[in-house]
């Protein structure tokens, strides 16, 4: 935990500077003079959270105390993959629409998972998106779509 | 009902499909309109009063066209969202937003992002108009606005609520005039605005036209259309107090830039015909919004003469779109 | 009374009990898929209750909000992906319960909890409508402007294990609820020229990012781990791990009503919210038990503070409906649609001019919390088989309701990106411990605080003094003042107490990680 609290740290202690110098001062006006001014909670926030995490970074690399990472390999591997899972997903709504979508979504996400009986495969899919637009479209009377 | 929904869904997914190829290719005449079914945008979230008004007048064109009319909600920058997915549609008359007219002829004023014209949509006609009007407490020691700037001129430091730039800049324009000393409280949106009154936090606030639903708490000092409001016809607009403020809204049906003629005059008859509706006039009358149907070509001369006007009004007041 | 007799005759025949058991169903499934909540399901429904009667159109709705909160108590406690913000802190100790073996008893306390609140809420609402919502009425900008800074700092508490961090969250809560319009000055913040964030960063893709696509890339990436360990523990053979034993009925009493009250104010009050509600009943709770500590890895108490609380927000936000007409929350906003649409205008005039339906409704929104606890009942047996089923079957089903529940919030594929962006963030923050409870918190009140605030100022003439024509607020500022005392005071004494061995006898800790938060 040790490392990844110096990482985040010092990667919050950059996003906040970042947002200081440059996104808050060009993405909010400063406003009319008698009112608060619009920039001021957004500066105040990222200043509390600059200096909150060089306290983390400090304090960190000060301690001795220091065990595995956090975050295991497994579990980026997961999060990478639902990258990929939703890519395709947009790819299929934009090439083909929501159906499409729908189904890479479960399909894909099935694939991706490791399951490879056919049954499931197609059961699952199926079951879903028929669920939903039962729910939606006849029960509810709603197209969500 | 089941064969429509279904098609409805094959149908969206073709045009989502074909959405970029056809995109560009100019709408001819179609004789057989509408064939299927409808797309209402609708640019506020649902259950508000334009959605349930939209929705309604959804209901008789649908009876009227004999094709359903499915109502879409996409809420976001007070209908600038929705407005700018309609610019995008094809314009044959299967996508059509029903909106307030705000979003073309006052948030232009205001806004640097959207620079919507008159000439950006074609107009099928208006159906309602929103009674906005000053609203202050039952109780409140003076009954029209002259009665109010005297009030104001002993009380320096009141507190007014405003829901946005427009009701702020009508505010500070009559102070301007005469001298008020105020303090101008933003408020979130009409329940933030009804609690304020009721609550006794403002003297005064801007209100769209939810006060009516109100008759026992509140009253209106000033109408700030230009017409008096038939829900309350004895109370003076600020023009007649000689403020030269009042700014009309309505809602109606804009259709996406090049929607052939006919269409549009089709939409705009099935429109008429929520006038005489009984339940329309229900869901309306319920909520104090009054009918006032205007065809194809006086929207479009509505849109135009209060683009100029609103724009000259803001302009006057200094107010520099955000 | 005798009028309230009259409502129940109303409303006890087939076809109205038919709807209201169909909101309710339709709400409770809602509520358990991951991804959907009451706020959509009572709008979709819209359309639907244009057939229906006046009575049985509105007890229907009510149904679904109603149904809808208590079953996002199911998601939350089963696979930690609680369908809603204000179900959070459900998950805190639901989930380690479920992962105990003892999900059935977790689900009932829920349940319970969440029917006990509800319908206790409801009878404030019968009772209280009236003389509360004129109470109600001197909560200005400036008395809420300090219940918040109250509820913020009292909330505060819960951040976990480092203060450091969970304050970082709070603050980039606070930082992302800016994004948008400004309400004083319209100018807009960090939109990037997007007309998309001009109201804000969306709550409910946000929420759905962070709270159930997070966590389902979590699971999937310790999935074996998983499969393996509820293999083992799925059947506990211990009765009373399945049901609520009356020794846990006797310590879930006073959170139970706790939460109740809690959630009943909070309703009441104009411009809080469940999240508040919940988080504030389960902060509560933990602050007044002998081990605070132990929260977070199963006490079966925290589910019944958070449940109840969530629960009994419904039926009193709308409290200010019934009363004055003015919408308490979103639901209370969507329903004015409803009662407008079948003839009645919400607010005073209601009671004398439909005295009758009025007493309907309410008798409806009773039998809704019975109907609530039969269906709830006999939906949970067949819902706790879920934590049985692999993971690999769960995570696609879970992943495509995220992405419906997000898209039909603004009906945009710009929200299902807001989702995808927070559920990066929301990975992150939960893998290196910063509080997304913080996170929330911050994100729901920092807006009402810095716009109140900005209110308070115009109101207070921009004078200080003016503070003393407003008791109520001068109040919770004291009590903030002591809050902070005994929190700092909490702070010191309770590292001496960490530094102490555990008592034994405590639940053994999951051995995956990162679940319990």
């Amino acid at each position: 935990m040790r490392r990844a609290n110096v990482l985040s740290g010092a990667a919050l202690a950059v996003f906040g500077l970042l947002m200081l110098i440059f996104v808050i001062p060009a993405q909010i006006d400063q406003g009319p003079p008698g009112m608060m001014s619009p920039r001021l909670v957004p500066s105040l926030m990222m200043g509390l959270t600059t200096v909150l995490a060089v306290l983390l970074c400090a304090t960190n690399l000060r301690s001795v105390e220091d065990d595995d990472g956090p975050i295991s390999r497994a579990e980026l591997l997961a999060l990478g993959k639902f990258g990929v899972l939703f890519a395709v997903a947009y790819a299929g709504y934009a090439l083909i629409g929501p159906l499409a979508a729908g189904v890479v979504i479960l399909l894909g996400g099935l694939l991706m998972l490791g399951e490879r009986r056919p049954l499931y495969l197609v059961l699952l899919p199926v079951v879903v998106l028929g669920g939903t637009y039962l729910l939606f479209y006849r029960l509810l009377g709603t197209p969500i779509l | 009902m089941s064969i429509l929904k279904r098609r409805h869904v094959l149908a969206r997914l073709a045009s989502f499909a074909m959405a970029g190829s056809l995109m560009a290719t100019p709408a001819l005449a179609d004789d057989h309109y509408p064939d299927r079914p409808i797309t209402m945008l609708v640019g506020y979230n649902a259950g508000g009063q334009t959605d349930l008004v939209g929705r309604a007048a959804a209901k008789v064109m649908s009876e009227e066209l004999g094709q359903p009319i499915n109502v879409v909600n996409r809420p976001g920058a007070g209908g600038a969202v929705a407005a700018r997915e309609l610019q995008q549609a094809k314009p044959d008359g299967y996508t059509i937003m029903f909106h307030a007219n705000t979003v073309v002829n006052t948030a232009p004023f205001l806004m640097k992002r959207v620079q919507f014209t008159p000439d950006d949509f074609e107009w099928a006609g208006f159906i309602t108009a929103y009674q906005a009007g000053l609203v202050t407490q039952k109780e409140s020691p003076f009954d029209d606005l002259d009665g109010f700037v005297a009030w104001a001129k002993e009380n320096p430091g009141f507190s007014y609520g405003s829901l946005s730039p427009a009701a702020r800049m009508t505010m500070n324009e009559i102070a301007k005039k005469e001298g008020l000393d105020v303090n101008i409280v933003p408020l979130n949106g009409g329940g933030e605005m009804i609690n304020a009154v009721l609550g006794n936090q403002v003297v005064l606030a801007l209100s769209g036209g939810i006060h009516s639903k109100y008759p026992d708490q509140m009253k209106m000092v000033a109408a700030l259309t230009t017409f008096r409001h038939p829900s309350d016809p004895d109370v003076k607009t600020i023009d007649e107090f000689g403020y030269e403020l009042a700014m009309d809204t309505r809602a109606g049906l804009y259709l996406p830039k090049g929607t052939p003629e006919d269409i549009v005059q089709t939409l705009s008859d099935a429109l008429a015909k929520a006038q005489t509706d009984p339940t329309f006039k229900q869901v309306t009358g319920s909520a104090s919004i009054p009918i006032m149907y205007l065809d194809a070509d006086k929207a479009k001369q509505e849109m135009v003469s209060t683009f100029g006007k609103h724009g000259q009004i803001f302009r006057n007041a200094g107010v520099e779109p955000q | 009374m005798t009028q309230l007799i009259g409502g129940f005759l109303d409303v006890l025949n087939l076809s109205t009990l038919v709807w209201i058991a169909v909101g309710v169903t339709v709400g409770y499934v809602l509520g358990v898929l991951p991804g959907l909540g009451k706020a959509t399901g009572v709008a979709v429904s819209i359309p639907l209750t244009f057939y229906l009667g006046p009575v049985a159109a509105i007890a229907m709705l009510i149904g679904i909000a109603k149904g809808s909160t208590a079953g996002s108590a199911v998601s939350a406690i089963l696979l930690n992906t609680p369908g809603e913000p204000s179900s959070a802190p459900t998950a805190l100790d639901g989930y380690p319960l479920a992962r105990q073996g003892k999900a059935q008893k977790a689900l009932k306390m829920g349940l319970f909890a969440s029917v006990i609140g509800d319908f206790l809420s409801t009878l404030i609402l019968i009772c209280l409508a009236a003389p509360l919502a004129q109470y109600a009425l001197l909560i200005g900008p400036v008395e809420l402007c300090a219940i918040l800074v109250f509820s913020l700092t009292f909330i505060g508490g819960l951040s976990g294990k480092s203060l450091t961090k969970g304050l970082i969250a709070g603050a980039l809560g606070i930082f992302f609820a800016t994004v948008g319009l400004e309400t004083e000055t319209f100018i807009p913040r960090m939109t990037f020229d997007l007309l998309e964030l001009d109201d804000g960063i969306p709550l409910v893709p946000m929420a759905i990012g962070m709270l159930a696509v997070a966590e389902m890339a979590i699971q999937a990436g310790n999935m074996r781990a998983l499969d393996m360990e509820m293999a083992q523990i799925a059947d506990s053979g211990n009765p009373d791990d399945r049901r609520v034993t009356r020794d846990e009925w006797r310590r879930c009493a006073v959170p139970i009503l706790r939460g109740t009250l809690i959630g009943s104010v909070i309703g009441i009050l104009p411009g809080l919210g469940a999240s508040v509600a919940s988080f504030l009943s389960y902060g509560a709770t933990r602050k007044a038990s002998d081990d605070p500590d132990s929260f977070g890895t199963g006490r079966i108490e925290g589910v019944a503070a958070a449940e109840s609380a969530d629960n009994a927000v419904v039926p009193s936000s709308l409290v200010p409906l019934f009363a004055l007409g003015i919408p308490g929350s979103v639901i209370a906003a969507i329903l004015i649609a409803a009662f407008v649409l079948h003839g009645l205008t919400p607010g005073p005039l209601m009671f004398e001019q439909n005295p009758r339906m009025v007493a309907a409704v309410y008798a409806a929104m009773l039998c809704a919390s019975l109907l609530m606890l039969v269906i709830g009942y006999f939906g949970q047996s067949l819902f706790a088989q879920v934590i049985k089923v692999p993971m690999r079957l769960i995570i696609p089903p879970v992943l495509f309701l995220c992405c419906i529940g997000a898209y039909m919030e603004s009906g945009s594929v710009f929200a299902i990106w807001i989702m995808l962006f927070f559920t990066v963030f929301g990975f992150f923050a939960k893998k290196l411990d910063f509080s997304f409870v913080t996170f929330l918190i911050g994100y729901v009140i920092g807006p009402s605080i810095e716009l109140t605030f900005r209110q308070s100022l115009q109101i207070l003439d921009h004078k200080w003094t003016n503070l003393l024509v407003h008791p109520i607020a001068l109040v919770f500022i004291v009590l903030t003042a002591v809050t902070l005392v005994l929190l700092a005071r909490a702070q010191t004494t309770g590292k001496n107490a960490r530094t102490k061995p555990r008592p034994t006898g405590a639940e053994p800790q999951p051995s995956t990680q990162g679940r319990n938060r």
